[in-house]
């Protein structure tokens, strides 16, 4: 008996309609994806994109030319040099580059940082168009700081409690 | 054409380069194959083009900047590379991570596995022509990917696991749809029914809901004469066989052998979770996806009950031992010690006593394990990775010629290559 | 009918040409559109939504990408073979229609022996994925030719079996005269279907065998010989073969309605419901519509056979189903089981 009801099952092609009912099914159904850049996906507060630096509420920089970020960085991505500032004599960075190419965007730059400078943003949309476009430097870190730093700020409060 | 006849006029086997460019080829796999009009008489993997150094380059860095680079293994079981290296670490220098970094640990390593098995089968499906069950199961991804997002902030390469625990804890609250044209109302709380609570809440539902979404895709496969015709009596691999090449996770446990690190040796929380070892009797390719999809069921079962512990136990995820793990961001502020500590781990790391260690995990393609000597300093003398797929891809000679082209695709979703694992 | 004699009937005929052909181009353009859109929504997708509205436009702009794309030639490639062999598939793609009939009278040739030139043509299409798989000068594609050629021969005999029985009923090889053999009294179960159900399976998968479409499309094999015989073949070269497969999708998708669902007649014929029960070229098309959706359902859920196991498929099961099926036709004729007309 059961050897019959097995010829008749794949006679009927029943294991096929049942694909095709499944495949049928979602066609109704509502989609998945999203309308990429008009909308995108939710993202975490905690996610790492594009570097920044921040500013205090002052404007002062934040950034102290400690060095930690170049030394913890695991692709070297990192350049800096620092010196006295000309008008006061605090150490502050000459130089501060990071190689988009190089970075593997790991979080241990922010996660080392002692007073909160280089941040990984929740930004991931961006592109070059020339060669050397990819290594930013001191002031475009610092102007997409400025921009974004309401946003910075809200992630970095709201994931307070777990850093 | 002209080389496949010789002068007598007789026709020889011809060879055919299967890829590094192939849609096939997971990657960049290069095989030449001797074959005989659709046949393979002989099958020649070359590997190394995507070789990066890994091990090399870890011997470079101090101990903790290379787990960024275990996720660039293999890039479809993340967190389950960083396991095994950060367990190798943690062995070296006599650390056990809380009890709740196990668990979280111990979770993830199965959110891994269902990732893994997930781009597997949908790999495997397209590869032999049912393109539905690579977007369903990409769907899925996508979801487990937010969760990765939610606790590491990226969606593949986490860096989450740390010699003695985790990154961060668990966040309380999962990342939300935002509205937006087309999504608003009722269409916006739909697609936020699980968002609402914590990321364990968001993960219950997920793994509730996952045993359907497994129905569906056997539905879609199990049964379907076309599936089986291309999967049944393909690539047989005896258990004798699978033991001499070196074979281990779902290929091994596909020949019948039950053997499974987890329950075997186990490591983070194992052997507190109920599972079961799914094998296979007959080791073709139809066995092993057998094997896969009810891993997919039973890691959606130990993420119920890692969920339930979590939830119920709070605590910390990273010891307290400076020299290996940072202090609070808050001490740091405060304390001159722990600013100290946090200078000298973040500049040149920690110390490991001079030794070695051998530490393994089940990754989903199979043994993932991690050798390293110790010299004493702060980086590593000397690291090996043993990937999975490395042996597996290396018996793809013994396993497939005599078969037919097509056969070659099925045996290459069956073995789920990743090249980064296998080059390294 | 002589043409030369009467330059107003070859001006007329070129004329009803341009009426069939241009629309054709025009409706393979938006086959691939729904193809394209309702796999996407069986796959939980959007498909193509950008450009024109709802995606409309998507697969004229993909035509004129690949008109404007450069055609490759590979080294050592038979130059002249390469160029012939999307021609030698487009133009018997294009040339069957001719015979198809759209409603009663609406045809451009209502040729008697309208069966035995559809054969001829769809055979004749098999030539030029032949030489293009070997013009190409690439393993790969020779292998997809050898493949196509060895699955487009076998899925024929069955195919032409299938052509047998309906003639048997029908007694013409006029496909205005095989519609109008299955009007009758009785609906939908007048049509040839019901006497034929077996060989209208065996039709409508030949069919999509000889299309080369999921789950038979090995000779493309996208996962195994990449795109099998046009693989090295680009640009406005590329899209001649594509023209030809979706334009023998649509025929293959008009063919079966004529030839086992009552072509324009309506499944409420004999019914008295008034309009609903009236023939008309609405009922063709909304049958060639759900074949050809059928076709692409089919795309989205299945998973591709091997080469061999499409053979054994064609020649271990259907040709002996065929073979069966042309001698129960045969007695039902004989003892008049069917009615044929009206």
């Amino acid at each position: 008996m059961k050897r019959v009801t097995e010829y008749l099952k794949s006679l009927l092609l029943l294991e096929l309609a049942a694909g095709l009912w499944v495949t049928l099914k979602y066609l109704f159904k509502p989609k998945y994806t999203l309308r990429f850049p008009m909308e995108t996906i939710p993202r975490s507060v905690r996610f790492r994109g594009l570097h920044a630096l921040r500013r205090y509420p002052n404007g002062e920089e934040r950034c102290i030319a400690c060095k930690l970020c170049e030394a913890v960085c695991p692709a070297l991505a990192i350049t800096i040099d620092s010196a006295p500032r000309a008008s006061d004599g605090q150490r502050r960075t000459t130089r501060y580059d990071i190689d988009l190419f190089k970075c593997i965007y790991c979080g241990f730059c922010e996660e080392s940082c002692p007073v909160d400078s280089i941040v990984l943003t929740d930004i991931l949309e961006y592109h070059m168009e020339r060669r050397g476009e990819n290594v930013i430097t001191k002031p475009q870190l610092l102007a997409m700081g400025d921009r974004f730093e309401k946003s910075i700020a809200a992630n970095r409060a709201q994931d307070a409690a777990y850093r | 054409m002209a080389d496949s006849i010789d002068q007598a006029g007789e026709i020889r086997s011809y060879t055919m380069n299967f890829g590094p460019q192939h849609p096939a080829a997971h990657g960049v796999l290069r095989l030449v194959m001797e074959m005989e009009g659709e046949t393979i008489i002989r099958i020649d993997p070359h590997v190394g083009l995507l070789h990066r150094g890994t091990e090399k380059l870890a011997e470079s860095k101090p101990f903790n900047h290379s787990i960024g680079y275990m996720d660039r293994l293999d890039y479809v079981s993340m967190m389950c590379n960083e396991h095994a290296y950060v367990r190798a670490i943690e062995q070296l220098v006599g650390v056990t991570p809380p009890e709740r970094a196990l668990w979280i640990r111990t979770l993830f390593d199965e959110v891994t596995r269902i990732l893994n098995h997930l781009m597997w089968i949908g790999s495997n499906a397209l590869d032999l022509g049912a393109m539905a069950v690579f977007l369903y199961a990409f769907r899925e991804r996508e979801e487990l990917m937010d969760v990765y997002e939610a606790v590491s902030g990226t969606r593949m390469h986490a860096t989450y696991y740390r010699p003695g625990g985790v990154y961060r804890d668990l966040p309380a609250k999962m990342i939300q749809y935002k509205e937006s044209r087309w999504h608003k109302g009722k269409d916006l709380k739909r697609m936020n029914a699980w968002r609402e609570g914590s990321m364990l809440d968001y993960l219950e539902a997920f793994a509730r809901d996952f045993q359907h979404k497994v129905d569906e895709y056997e539905e879609l496969l199990t049964d379907n004469r076309i599936w089986k015709q291309r999967t049944v009596d393909i690539g047989i691999v005896s258990p004798e066989q699978a033991y001499a090449l070196g074979m281990t996770g779902p290929m091994l446990r596909g020949s019948g052998i039950e053997w499974d690190l987890r329950k075997k040796q186990p490591y983070a929380k194992y052997a507190e979770v109920d599972f079961d070892i799914p094998v296979g009797t007959h080791g073709d390719c139809y066995d092993r996806y057998l094997v896969r999809v009810n891993e997919m069921r039973q890691s959606g079962r130990i993420i119920l009950q890692c969920v339930d512990w979590l939830k119920k136990n709070p605590g910390p995820v990273m010891i307290e031992n400076y020299k290996v793990a940072p202090p609070k961001r808050e001490d740091m502020k405060e304390s001159m010690e722990a600013l100290i500590h946090w200078f000298k781990l973040f500049t040149e790391g920690f110390s490991v006593p001079a030794g070695e260690t051998y530490a393994a995990v089940e990754a989903p393609k199979g043994e993932f394990g991690c050798y390293m000597i110790s010299d004493g300093a702060n980086k590593p003398f000397r690291v090996h990775l043993r990937a999975p797929g490395f042996a597996h891809l290396s018996s793809i000679n013994e396993t497939t010629a005599g078969h037919m082209l097509p056969d070659v695709v099925a045996m290459i979703g069956t073995y789920d290559l990743v090249f980064g694992e296998v080059d390294r | 009918m002589s043409m030369s004699s009467d330059p107003m009937i070859l001006l007329w005929t070129l004329a009803k040409i341009l009426v069939i052909a241009v629309p054709l181009i025009i409706a393979v353009a938006m086959y691939v559109w729904w193809e394209r859109k309702v796999i996407g929504w069986m796959h939980v997708r959007m498909g193509p939504n950008k450009i024109g509205p709802f995606g409309l436009l998507q697969a004229f702009a993909d035509v004129t990408k690949l008109l404007i794309k450069e055609i490759i030639i590979p080294t050592n490639a038979n130059r002249f073979l390469y160029f012939t062999a999307p021609l030698l598939a487009v133009i018997p793609a294009l040339a069957v229609w001719a015979i198809i009939p759209f409603d009663n009278g609406a045809v451009l040739s209502n040729a008697n022996a309208g069966v035995l030139f559809l054969l001829a043509m769809t055979s004749l299409g098999v030539y030029g994925i032949i030489l293009a798989g070997w013009a190409s000068n690439s393993r790969y594609a020779l292998l997809g030719a050898m493949r196509s050629a060895a699955q487009m021969i076998s899925y024929e005999i069955c195919m032409g079996m299938a052509l047998v029985c309906v003639l048997i009923l029908a007694g013409s090889l006029n496909f205005t005269a095989i519609v109008e053999a299955q009007a009758g009294g009785k609906g939908l179960f007048d049509w040839f279907w019901l006497p034929l159900l077996p060989m209208f399976f065996v039709y409508y998968i030949s069919g999509v065998a000889e299309t080369n479409r999921l789950p038979f499309d090995v000779a493309e094999g996208e996962s195994e010989i990449v795109a099998g015989f046009h693989v090295e073949y680009s640009g406005s070269a590329f899209a001649l073969f594509f023209l030809a497969e979706y334009a023998n999708m649509i025929l293959l998708s008009f063919l079966a309605p004529i030839l086992f669902l009552g072509g324009w007649l309506s499944p409420f014929q004999g019914w008295h419901l008034g309009w609903f029960s009236q023939p008309g070229w609405w009922w063709l098309f909304l049958k060639f519509f759900i074949f050809a959706t059928s076709l692409i359902w089919l795309r989205a859920t299945f998973p591709r056979y091997r080469y061999d196991q499409i053979m054994r498929l064609g020649w271990k099961v259907f040709i002996p189903i065929s073979i069966a099926w042309i001698f129960v036709a045969g007695l039902f004729k004989y003892f008049n089981v069917v009615t044929i007309g009206h």
